[in-house]
């Protein structure tokens, strides 16, 4: 076969794999006929050949590149990642999520130790020293962090600012998860960015935190019944980002028997399965924190509600996803 | 995958189809994938400017009113921030509003389209690739990598095509514009190898950087030899019209390439007869050979393609039959 009879040959094939092409990328997918989805494939399978036949016999690159913008727009419109289904979202929570945080607990418990040590020594400072974590964290932001929960918050406060729940919620997404967010993604940089800001979180939240505990029962339980609630969900988010993060550093630092590539691809969808679980979990704990922790009711409610809120988040992470089902993962 | 292409300095990748046939892409530069990014900022501030101002309406409800539509700005702001590129990129099918005005798209490193988890993660990692400002570490991560892959593509095996560029670059009509030899004008009977064509071909490729003179002297070889199989002999000056004679002395080799070109590619038997041109003596057009590279379409040469099968088909009912 020569060039030219080639060309004569398949060009009506072409034209009408060009028309359909055309027709098809214009009309959405699951309106697509069945003839035409086969006359689509059949065609592609066809022009896939042609090009081949063009490249080995160097039929010349005008016709090559011809066809390979054929086979381009073809591929472009046979492959697509399948079609979701909402229950995609449900097996990731029932499934996936706390799969991948129990197959990743190591990276989870560096995390932890990176948040809780730097914690619980500068809660140690604050409370023992409040000079001393005056000076770190700032005489003001301290002292209005201590008068914000002292004793007429609830009676005071929450009249107050009853209209400004909502927006401190929005406030609690766009920040905290901000911040979760950016410690999974800094892990990128061989998990010194994930380090840096589980670090300084946990100093400033214990500073805080050891400031108020120096300062006497009242502001300290109107603390500790605010904070409890919401913490189930957000400060174990807030580590579990972070080993998404180291999750995507090991990735990048050890790679094992895979290519560094492919290491990467492997370790990237597992860490962000970590991060999106994470965003999830402090969206519950923004509305918690905006529309419950503040609420005007006696303290004892809110550390059972709180506890409980403990016990689901662990439960949760622990047990859920065991047993068969959903891909077995 | 011929060699030459692997070789290519240039930013184009080869991904081989299921089917097994391989196919090229233009990977996006750096500019545009910035213009794109700008634009998409903007439509995100004139977003959050649209809710700011709905937001105000519910001013008038107190309090309570108030903190609603500020959470809402918050919360809006918020999904900007971090969702805005994944939704567009998952549900149109690797584009944002940005990088569909500059012709861009996301797909996979296998030229598959993009999945939401990997349009999501790859967006997610812009936080580390704007560090320290104006995306510094992702500009750097791009230039040392073949694809120009920033850390959140490297990660998520990702790659932004360039779909305007290979429209350009797929410039058919090489030689529209140029006259096929006239029967007078080639003596000899020689009908010039599939091969050789591609080999000229191969030399006006329009991503190839070659300059002129130096193209001219890359042709000289081929086309002298060609000249003498074809007998052709360059005509001597118009007298009525020197200055194309003058004009044409600097691209002759390449000039006579492309005229076989035309002549053999278009038309395996060879030689046009002179009953269908008229004017024997119309110069030759090489100012439109010299614009023609920068501006011809893709449809060009399928048109030409087929325009000329058509001619050669009425031309064989008249014919009996015809040597394959």
């Amino acid at each position: 076969m020569n060039r030219e009879r080639f060309i004569r040959q398949r060009r009506s094939d072409w034209q009408q794999f060009e028309t359909l092409v055309s027709r098809l990328r214009a009309t959405r997918q699951r309106a697509w006929a069945s003839r035409d989805v086969s006359d689509l494939s059949r065609l592609y399978r066809s022009i896939c050949y042609d090009l081949s036949l063009v490249q080995s016999r160097e039929w010349g690159s005008r016709l090559e590149q011809y066809l390979n913008d054929l086979v381009a727009q073809g591929h472009n419109a046979l492959y697509r990642s399948a079609p979701r289904s909402l229950s995609v979202i449900w097996d990731f929570f029932a499934y996936d999520f706390p799969r991948t945080f129990r197959r990743r607990i190591g990276a989870f418990s560096l995390a932890l130790a990176l948040f809780l040590i730097p914690f619980l020594v500068s809660t140690l400072v604050g409370w023992q020293r409040p000079d001393v974590a005056e000076m770190i964290a700032g005489k003001e932001s301290l002292e209005a962090a201590s008068q914000n929960f002292g004793e007429d918050l609830y009676t005071d406060m929450d009249a107050k600012y009853a209209g400004q729940r909502s927006a401190m919620a929005g406030f609690y997404v766009k920040n905290n998860t901000g911040i979760a967010f950016q410690a999974y993604a800094l892990g990128a940089f061989i998990g010194l960015g994930t380090c840096f800001i589980l670090l300084s979180n946990g100093i400033s939240i214990g500073m805080v935190t050891g400031y108020i505990l120096a300062a006497g029962p009242p502001t300290t339980e109107n603390f500790f019944s605010f904070v409890i609630s919401h913490g189930s969900f957000e400060l174990t988010a807030i580590v579990i980002s972070g080993g998404g993060g180291f999750v995507l550093a090991h990735g990048i630092l050890f790679p094992g028997q895979r290519t560094r590539m492919d290491s990467l691809r492997h370790h990237g969808l597992e860490s962000l399965k970590l991060a999106l679980g994470a965003g999830a979990m402090l969206a519950i704990a923004a509305m918690l924190e905006g529309y419950f922790s503040p609420l005007p009711i006696p303290a004892s409610i809110k550390y059972v509600v709180g506890s409980c809120l403990w016990l689901l988040v662990i439960s949760y992470l622990s047990f859920a996803g065991r047993g068969g089902s959903a891909n077995e993962g | 995958m011929t060699p030459l292409i692997k070789q290519k300095v240039d930013t184009r990748v080869v991904v081989e189809t299921p089917e097994g046939a391989d196919f090229q892409f233009v990977i996006a530069g750096a500019g545009t994938r910035a213009a794109a990014w700008l634009i998409d900022r903007l439509i995100q501030a004139g977003i959050l400017a649209l809710v700011s101002i709905l937001a105000l309406f519910l001013l008038p409800f107190g309090e309570a009113g108030a903190g609603l539509g500020f959470g809402g700005i918050l919360i809006i702001s918020f999904v900007l921030d971090w969702f805005y590129f994944s939704l567009f990129e998952a549900y149109w099918n690797g584009q944002t509003p940005g990088k569909r005005s500059q012709g861009l798209r996301v797909v996979r490193t296998n030229g598959t389209p993009i999945d939401p988890a990997s349009a999501i993660g790859r967006n997610f990692l812009r936080a580390a690739d704007m560090l320290p400002f104006f995306y510094t570490v992702g500009m750097i991560s791009m230039l040392m990598t073949r694809r120009l892959q920033r850390l959140g593509d490297l990660v998520f095996d990702t790659m932004v095509i360039d779909e305007r560029r290979e429209r350009i670059s797929r410039a058919g009509g090489l030689t529209a514009n140029i006259e096929a030899f006239l029967r007078s004008e080639c003596p000899r009977r020689f009908s010039v190898p599939e091969r050789t064509l591609a080999v000229i071909e191969r030399l006006f490729e329009t991503d190839r950087i070659i300059s002129e003179a130096r193209r001219e002297e890359i042709a000289r070889p081929l086309s002298e030899a060609l000249r003498k199989r074809l007998g052709y002999v360059d005509p001597q000056p118009d007298p009525r019209n020197p200055h194309t004679f003058f004009r044409t002395q600097g691209v002759r080799q390449t000039l006579f390439l492309l005229r076989v070109l035309k002549t053999f590619a278009e038309n395996p038997e060879g030689t046009k007869s002179t009953a269908k041109t008229s004017s024997e003596e119309r110069p030759i057009a090489v100012t439109a050979y010299q614009s023609k590279r920068l501006t011809a379409g893709s449809d060009e040469f399928v048109t030409s393609e087929l325009a000329n099968s058509a001619v050669s088909d009425a031309a064989d009912k008249g014919r009996v039959h015809r040597e394959p």
